[in-house]
Formats: C-alpha cells, structure tokens, sequence
C-alpha cells in the first residue's frame, strides 16, 4: 500500500496504518535529525514528535500530496519549534551548531569520520538543503516545495553546500577525496 | 564548458538526473578539474556515513501514544453524538414561541441569548476535546517516560542504565518511584559512573528537602572516593549548612580516603 493511501486511512480515523508508516520512516527521520543535531536523544524526541503532529494534524493531510512531502514538513517545522523551545530556556547556545557526537570508531573508515565531522561544520542551512538531497532522497522538486523557493535555488544551494564541504574537508589535512573517484565511471547518482 | 557552467549541471548530474550526453560532457570535465571532480567525489563518498539505528525506546513510546490515541478516539466519536442533539431542542424551544405570541418579544429574547450560549458552547465543544485528548496523550507520554526510566535503570548493562538516568533527566516531575530508583542507584549501582550520572540528576531537585537528606545519608564511607568528592560539591555549592554536623561525623571516619578527608575539610569551611 503507498504511503498516500496508508495517510488516507489515518486521517479517516485508522489509527493502526500509522504504525506502517512509522516502520517505513522512523529510522530515515532519526538519521535526518541525527545529521543535523548530532545528538541521539534529540534526535529520538523529534521523531516521536513528528508522528505525534501526523495524528494531531492528520486532518489537514490531503490525498492528493505526496506523504513523504508532507511528514518532511512537519519534522522540519517540530525542529524549528524545538530549537526556539530550546533558545528561549537556555540562553548560551545562540546556534543550532550540533556537537560532535562520539561515533563507534571501529565501524568506520578514517574518511567517513572526517566526513562526518566537515559536515557538523557546515552551515545549518547548507547541511540541511545536502542532508535532504543526499540521504533523505528527496528530489529537488520537493526541497524546492519543502523549502519555499525555487528549484533553481535549490540547486545552487546543493552546490554551495558541496564547495564548503569540500573546503572544510581539505582544511582538515586528510587525503584527497578525488583520488577515490569512481573510474570505472558509475553515475554517482545511482551510488546510495 | 567551464567549472561555472558545470556546477549549474552538477546538482543534476549527482542525482543521476542528466541524459547521457550532457552526462559525459560533466565527467569529461570532473576527470580534468580537481576541485570539481572532489566536489562529485565528496558526494558519493557521503554514502560511507553509516545509517544508525535510534534506541528501541522509541518504538515503545510511539506505541504507547498510539494506544493512548486508539482509546481517546471512542470518546470523541461519543460526544459529537451528543452535540447532535443541541439543534433539536432549539427547534422545540421554536414551536413553543409560536403559540404563545403576545410573550414574543421576551422569547425572542431569550432566543437569541440562548443561542448565542449554545452557539458559542458547541463551537467551543470540539476543541475543548481536542486540548483534553491532547493533554490525556501528554500525560500518558510522561508515563511512558517514567516507565522507560524506571526499566532502564534495572538493565544488566551500565550503559543502559546509564541512559535511564538521562531518561529521567527529561521528566519535568519525575514521580516518587523514579526518585526512589535515582537514590537507590546513586547508592547501590556497580558502576561508579551510573552513581555519578544518578547524582547529576538528583542534583536537580536538591532543592527538595526531602532529596537533600537523603543525599545526606548516601555520604557514607562505602561509597567511591569519586562520589564520596562530587556529594560533598553539591552540598558545598547548595550552602546546606546542615550539612555540617554530618560532614564533621564523616571526616571522623577512619576507613576514608584522605583526599576525601581534605575534601571535607574545604566543605567544613566553606559551610561556617
């Protein structure tokens, strides 16, 4: 069943069809707030919240709008609020910087660290717009709508995004990101 | 083309998006441009960041906030049934006023006011049992949450207890039973991190009595020199001068460690 249809028969009162969507989508939102906060529990919090309002505001769901559209929003919006939330109680962290969040060193090569810690110091809007386009497989159609601009706009951000992180990265002194390129000429598009 | 024309592709071209001739042109360029060429390799390399796995507390939150909506639902349902009703008794309250006609201006009156009144209840009906719904579902997520706290702070391994405490830590009013457990952590866990993870979240209602004196007694020669240092802190830096008498009792010990006793010393003075 599509993701428009189970949202149909939430908003008709089937409360059990969100409980598929929650497996389709819990784990790509925890990994979209965990790129953006750094922070797990966060992370975790903002989810729970986004399913929370799916509920609260299901009525305002139309058939007709692409689902994975629409949750974007919401969780865009839960995380806005709980960063002013947040802002307004505490008064010494101005920005929605994230911390570097200790990662299990083991799993992962020397490259994925760096690249994951160039991308915590990315913009907050420049991670978002790379976040969205690269791991939470949005078009950029949809950024565009998800955003409010246009789609030129969200190209040229994805770009700008790309240029910094590749700044911070070789500010970094690692190795050279390019050596690794694919040459057996593989679209990177279709690498996921 | 040059780098200003290919970045207007790249986007594109990243996605998989470009047909195979514009294709080709971006990575005969990307094979001859290093910046451009790290930039695209930069991209694909981002796929190397491993997808993590949130804990299974959030399945178990989300459930209980489905169950707790699955129930409230049948409420709702109930009360617009009831709302129905309102409509029928203004059109009897109608056929009334016909027949008594001399009496109209009062009635008409009295219409109007009353239909103002039940206007403004039934418009005021439905939200008023959404915020009621919506709070039953808070309420019932704080539960979960004293619920995750508490099974966690019983797990076998350290650091699940230790994410009980921080568990805790988001409890607005944590209630009795999860300050008994902080306690009991604070004083029997194995781990010396847990009891100091336990006492950073005591130290948030230390301006409880009830929580200082048991504090207080937790100050025993058992406990890690580590603890034994961050209790005496806090009560230090709550200027419980009644700490005093207990802190004077402590540093009689023998069985302390004496950077612990030197510890006591400072707290002594501190507090006089």
């Amino acid at each position: 069943m599509s993701d428009e249809e189970l949202m149909s028969q939430v908003r008709n009162g089937i409360g059990e069809m969100l409980g598929v969507l929650f497996e389709r989508y819990h784990v790509p939102l925890f990994n979209f707030y965990l790129k953006l906060t750094g922070e797990r529990m966060v992370s975790e919090d903002l989810v729970q919240e986004v399913f929370f309002r799916i509920l609260k505001y299901r009525h305002s769901y139309r058939a007709d709008t692409p689902f994975r559209a629409w949750m974007y929003q919401i969780a865009r919006n839960a995380r806005i609020d709980h960063f002013r939330k947040q802002r307004s109680e505490t008064s010494w962290e101005p920005e929605m910087s994230p911390v570097i969040e200790p990662v299990d060193t083991a799993q992962q090569s020397q490259e994925a660290i760096l690249l994951h810690r160039a991308l915590t110091q990315l913009s907050d809007d420049k991670r978002e717009v790379l976040v969205l386009s690269r791991f939470q497989d949005l078009k950029y159609e949809e950024i565009a709508q998800l955003l409010g601009c246009e789609v030129g706009t969200v190209k040229t951000r994805v770009h700008r995004a790309l240029q910094e992180l590749r700044q911070i990265f070789n500010q970094m002194g690692s190795g050279k990101p390019g050596s690794r390129k694919g040459s057996e000429g593989a679209r990177p598009g279709s690498v996921q | 083309m040059n780098c200003e024309a290919i970045g207007e592709l790249m986007p594109d071209y990243l996605q998989g998006r470009l047909n195979s001739e514009m294709a080709n042109e971006v990575e005969k360029h990307l094979a001859g441009c290093q910046s451009c060429g790290e930039e695209a390799a930069l991209w694909k390399n981002l796929a190397l960041l491993p997808e993590e796995q949130p804990s299974p507390a959030l399945q178990t939150r989300f459930k209980a906030m489905l169950e707790s909506y699955e129930e409230g639902r049948w409420e709702k349902t109930s009360l617009a049934a009831e709302r129905r009703k309102v409509p029928t008794a203004m059109l009897w309250g109608l056929g009334n006023w016909k027949q008594i006609p001399f009496a109209g201006v009062v009635w008409a009156c009295v219409f109007l006011v009353c239909g103002f009144l039940i206007g403004r209840h039934s418009d005021r009906g439905p939200d008023t049992t959404a915020q009621t719904q919506l709070n039953g579902m808070r309420q019932e997520l704080t539960a979960t949450r004293q619920m995750v706290a508490l099974s966690m702070l019983q797990q076998q391994s350290a650091s699940q207890r230790l994410e009980g405490v921080s568990w805790s830590a988001r409890l607005q009013q944590p209630d009795p039973k999860v300050m008994d457990a902080l306690l009991h952590t604070l004083r029997f866990d194995n781990s010396v991190d847990v009891r100091l993870a336990s006492l950073d979240a005591l130290s948030r209602y230390a301006g409880r009595p009830d929580v200082r004196r048991e504090l207080l007694d937790s100050l025993q020669d058992k406990q890690s020199p580590l603890v034994q240092i961050a209790l005496i802190d806090l009560l230090v830096d709550l200027h419980d001068r009644s700490a005093v008498p207990q802190f004077k009792k402590f540093q009689q010990d023998p069985k302390i460690d004496p950077t612990v006793r030197k510890r006591v010393d400072w707290g002594i003075q501190q507090l006089n």
